[in-house]
């Protein structure tokens, strides 16, 4: 069952067009993957599934996102600040707060009203076990978070949003600004999250996209050029841009 | 380059020496003047002294002479009488003016039993001369029963012979008259403290919301971009306006509260608009380094806006919002024009929020448009002023400084 | 974890608390933006509506004549019945504020030259700290600090012409006076102004031959105008606004413009200060906040013709 059905989006911001009628289903809990050079206009789609495009002054929207209750996703109904508790983000760069690792997890639930410190407990632990990063770090959950490595930063960051149980994960590049051993790590996670969530990942290497992903979309000037299994894209392509994208004549 | 350019060039580099030079001079000349002026003046007495002195004429009953044991070390220039048992030291006052003060007293001194004599409330009421009394005339009885008066007042320069004169003629005192130190600033201290305190609580508040406001939440639209205007136009309006402001507008607001004269509340309220644009522009630049990453995060975990605000920007921003209020305190230290206007000139020793009171910039002003300009006493407070806003503004300095390097790593 | 009835009712109600919440304060720090958008007409308005009564005929008072007040040449609230003619201490305030920017203009320029292109790193940063100190010397301190160095200065200048004068008390006073406490605003906006000149104009110059000083005078200096012009403009503000640090050097005058400027003199700001703790409300009171209309008058005014003088100045703009 998709849990994104992605019907005929066209985006401006200003006068500027960065996505041109694109269409495409988004299974759920698999992990599909978006790649394209950049300015493809596939972090703007990506930011339109917990529509933080609308955080940004002077955009337009037009076209629909059918959500899995079949609901529209920017309907009046839809409430912005529910939607994003379902659909967590992972972000470029590592951004934990300047706090605690425990006040990290904690943020989302406390931001629901939920204060019962049991129930914080089990799911900061529960959570940080899910993000691989419990063992590194239960003897310090009172430390400031900004103190970890890159990489345990950025799967603090996923334990963050996975706290709030979404439906979906979106991941913004979340590997390019670390290092090799930090993005094994990260790639590992994601195999294992998967089973749970349904998780959209940019990504700028085509080779994490082959390693991690079930489907591939390839973006272009704010076009999608091809989507299928990622297996498909990558050894059958049947575009030629896609072909020559993927064999690294341009990026 | 030919001969004449080089000239131009050089006469034009030393001219950007030189103005850079005049500027360093302007501001040290400035330092040595009110240091220099200023400190001779300046004690700590001067700052826990009230500014009025007060008269106590007293009447002393059983002033009978007696044989009191001096003090085990008396220096020379200590004079104890041995019939009435206290001490007195010659002292000059801030105006170079003699004066005898009381050193001190031994425990059956008649000088204890002081009755307040001046028509009042307080007439007939106990009060034993304190230590340090400027004693101004002492009344006697000499051997022939008739009355007689010693001190400054009466025929006695000095306190030897003030002392001198009681232990030869008289055989009891009967009547005592005393002016308490005055020419301090302790009431103008007290009444900066309290216009600090209320200006902040009035304008941290409404100054950092309407900060957080124009950055976290306007839209960008024309209201946004006027009240941006407005606040910009209010940094330009010249500081004795907000004091007409304050008496023809805000005097409407503190009539309602039933106070209907210039008052610290006033001058607070005046202080308030006038710190607006201040602390909306510190706080704002201290909203803009918080960075966009840590706002987008909180958003996407399913914060509504101002659940964003509170737990995560505030937190960040709290450092500039500390450099804003010091540079509040500062101004409010230093502001002199709207308060003459909202508070008054009248220095009080007692101050109260609803009544008039002067800062400490006011009192400056109070005792220099009198008829004889107090100097000293200005360039003392001065001293003071300026020592607190150098310290002030450098800590926000450096506070500035350590921020932009925390989100520089 | 989040998964019974009960708990989850008990989080639909938060939310909704915390959607509404949300509204409420968000509503709060609007109105309180817009309550401080609001001041500058509250400033304007209260001013302006105190400051006319006087001329109007249902003032309960003298009725006064808003031409001579604002043509006369004399000052006499002792007198009986009163005279206020405001039009001289307009002419004195001009007077002093302009001498002050005349003076300090160019100092302040060529400071900000120095710090922002000639100076050491080392030397850059104690100037900018000394900069903003000035700027941070309250006004009563330069007044004391005035009536104490200046007007001593300015007595002793004056004996060598051999003219005596009102212990010091002087336009001259005045307008040094001014000339330093309006550097500060100038030389920071010059700096900031000529710091954000573009270096490629810059590197343009040098590489055509002219040196470096060439440069600076030359395109540094005129691309920076418009910030510069705004600091004057600023500066000239603060200058007519000046009000305690001037009353206590002005001296009171009563007549007639002061053109010689060891002579005392009187502007729109002492005038609106002095006296006040003496007076009482009445139109002594009222005719302070008339003449407070006219400084700010004289403050657009100012503003107006800068903007003006701005654009007729030659050289490269960049706006």
């Amino acid at each position: 069952m998709a849990a994104f059905k992605v019907e005929n989006i066209n985006l401006w911001y200003d006068d500027n067009q960065a996505l041109i009628d694109v269409s495409l289903d988004i299974p759920g809990n698999q992990v599909t993957a978006f790649i394209g050079p950049s300015g493809c206009g596939k972090s703007t789609l990506l930011r339109c599934f917990n529509r933080m495009n609308d955080l940004l002054p002077n955009t337009r929207i037009e076209g629909n996102i059918i959500m899995q209750d079949g609901r529209e996703i920017s309907d009046p109904s839809v409430d912005v600040v529910k939607l994003r508790t379902e659909v967590g983000m992972v972000f470029q760069s590592p951004n934990p707060f300047p706090m605690s690792v425990y006040d990290n997890v904690a943020y989302g639930l406390r931001c629901q009203g939920i204060k019962n410190k049991k129930q914080l407990n089990t799911t900061v632990e529960y959570s940080l076990r899910q993000a691989a990063l419990w063992d590194e770090v239960k003897d310090s959950l009172q430390r400031n978070a900004l103190k970890l490595s890159g990489g345990q930063q950025q799967r603090l960051c996923i334990a963050r949003a996975i706290a709030l149980e979404p439906n979906v994960l979106l991941m913004d590049e979340p590997t390019s600004a670390l290092d090799p051993i930090a993005t094994a790590k990260i790639e590992d996670l994601m195999q294992s999250l998967k089973r749970m969530y349904t998780i959209i990942i940019v990504t700028h290497s085509m080779s994490q996209a082959a390693r991690i992903s079930d489907q591939t979309a390839f973006f272009l000037l704010g076009k999608l050029i091809e989507v299928g299994p990622t297996t498909e894209i990558f050894q059958l392509p049947k575009d030629k841009r896609t072909e020559d994208y993927i064999s690294g004549k341009f990026g | 380059m030919n001969r004449a350019r080089r000239r131009k060039d050089f006469f034009r580099t030393a001219g950007t020496w030189a103005s850079a030079g005049l500027s360093v001079l302007v501001l040290i000349s400035v330092f040595v003047f009110v240091f220099s002026r200023g400190i001779s003046t300046f004690s700590f007495d001067m700052l826990t002294d009230n500014y009025w002195a007060t008269n106590y004429l007293l009447d002393i009953e059983n002033g009978e002479a007696n044989d009191f044991v001096p003090p085990a070390a008396t220096d020379e220039e200590k004079y104890f009488s041995r019939k009435f048992g206290f001490s007195l030291v010659d002292d000059i006052d801030k105006e170079n003016n003699r004066l005898m003060v009381v050193e001190s007293m031994s425990a059956l001194s008649p000088l204890h039993e002081g009755i307040i004599a001046t028509a009042g409330s307080d007439q007939g009421k106990t009060h034993p001369v304190p230590l340090g009394a400027r004693v101004r005339r002492i009344d006697y009885t000499n051997i022939n029963g008739e009355a007689r008066s010693a001190g400054i007042l009466g025929q006695d320069s000095s306190a030897a012979k003030t002392i001198e004169r009681l232990e030869i003629e008289a055989v009891s005192i009967n009547g005592l008259f005393y002016q308490t130190t005055g020419g301090g600033i302790r009431g103008s201290i007290i009444s900066t403290l309290m216009l600090i305190g209320l200006t902040l609580l009035f304008a941290l508040p409404l100054g950092v919301s309407s900060a957080i406001y124009l950055h976290e939440i306007a839209p960008r639209n024309r209201l946004t971009s006027w009240i941006r205007a407005a606040v910009e136009m209010l940094a330009g309006v010249p500081s004795i306006i907000f004091g007409l402001m304050g008496v023809s507008m805000l005097f409407r607001i503190t009539s309602l509260f039933g106070i209907n004269t210039q008052s610290i509340l006033l001058g607070s309220m005046t202080m308030t608009i006038m710190l607006l644009p201040l602390i909306m522009r510190q706080t704002e630049e201290a909203l803009i380094v918080v960075p966009a990453s840590l706002r987008m995060a909180s958003l996407s975990l399913g914060a509504s806006t101002t659940q964003t605000i509170f737990r995560v920007i505030l937190p960040n921003a709290l450092p500039g919002i500390l450099s804003a209020t010091l540079l509040s305190i500062s101004r409010i230290i230093g502001e002199s024009a709207a308060l003459i206007f909202t508070m008054g000139t009248a220095i009080s020793d007692n101050p109260k929020i609803s009544q008039g009171a002067t800062s400490l910039a006011v009192h400056i002003w109070t005792v220099m448009a009198g008829e004889q300009p107090n100097f000293e006493l200005a360039t003392a407070i001065s001293l003071l002023i300026l020592v607190m806003v150098l310290i002030l503004n450098l800590t926000v300095k450096l506070l500035t400084y350590r921020i932009n390097r925390k989100w520089q790593v | 974890m989040i998964t019974d009835k009960r708990q989850k009712n008990k989080l639909a109600s938060c939310h909704r608390r915390k959607l509404w919440q949300d509204k409420v304060i968000k509503r709060i720090f609007q109105g309180s933006a817009i309550l401080a958008a609001l001041m500058i007409l509250f400033i304007y308005f209260f001013v302006i509506s105190r400051g006319i009564q006087p001329f109007l005929p249902s003032y309960d008072g003298d009725q006064q004549n808003v031409l001579s007040f604002l043509t006369g040449n004399r000052w006499r609230p002792d007198m009986n019945p009163p005279i206020y003619g405001v039009g001289f201490i307009v002419i004195n305030t001009i007077l002093t504020s302009l001498g002050a920017a005349i003076i300090s203009f160019p100092i302040s320029v060529l400071t900000a030259l120095y710090i922002a292109k000639v100076a050491p790193p080392k030397l850059r940063a104690v100037l900018t700290t000394i900069v903003e100190l000035l700027a941070a010397i309250p006004s009563i301190v330069y007044g004391v600090y005035a009536a104490g160095t200046i007007t001593g200065l300015v007595d002793d200048f004056a004996g060598l012409f051999g003219i005596s004068t009102y212990g010091g008390n002087s336009a001259l006073a005045v307008i040094l006076l001014l000339a330093i406490m309006i550097f500060p605003t100038i030389t920071s906006l010059a700096v900031v102004s000529i710091r954000a000149v573009d270096r490629n104009l810059e590197l343009g110059s040098i590489a055509l031959g002219a040196s470096r000083m060439e440069t600076n005078f030359k395109v540094v200096l005129t691309s920076a105008k418009s910030g510069i012009f705004a600091g004057l403009a600023l500066g000239l503000g603060r200058a007519f606004g000046e009000a305690t640090a001037v009353s206590m050097v002005a001296g009171n005058r009563m007549i007639g413009p002061t053109l010689n400027p060891f002579d005392i003199t009187r502007t729109l700001t002492t005038t609106i200060l002095t006296g006040m703790h003496e007076t009482s409300p009445g139109l002594d009171y009222d005719m302070r906040f008339s003449v407070g209309i006219v400084l700010l008058l004289v403050i657009l005014v100012t503003n107006l013709s800068i903007q003006y003088v701005k654009r007729k100045v030659g050289g490269i703009t960049n706006e």
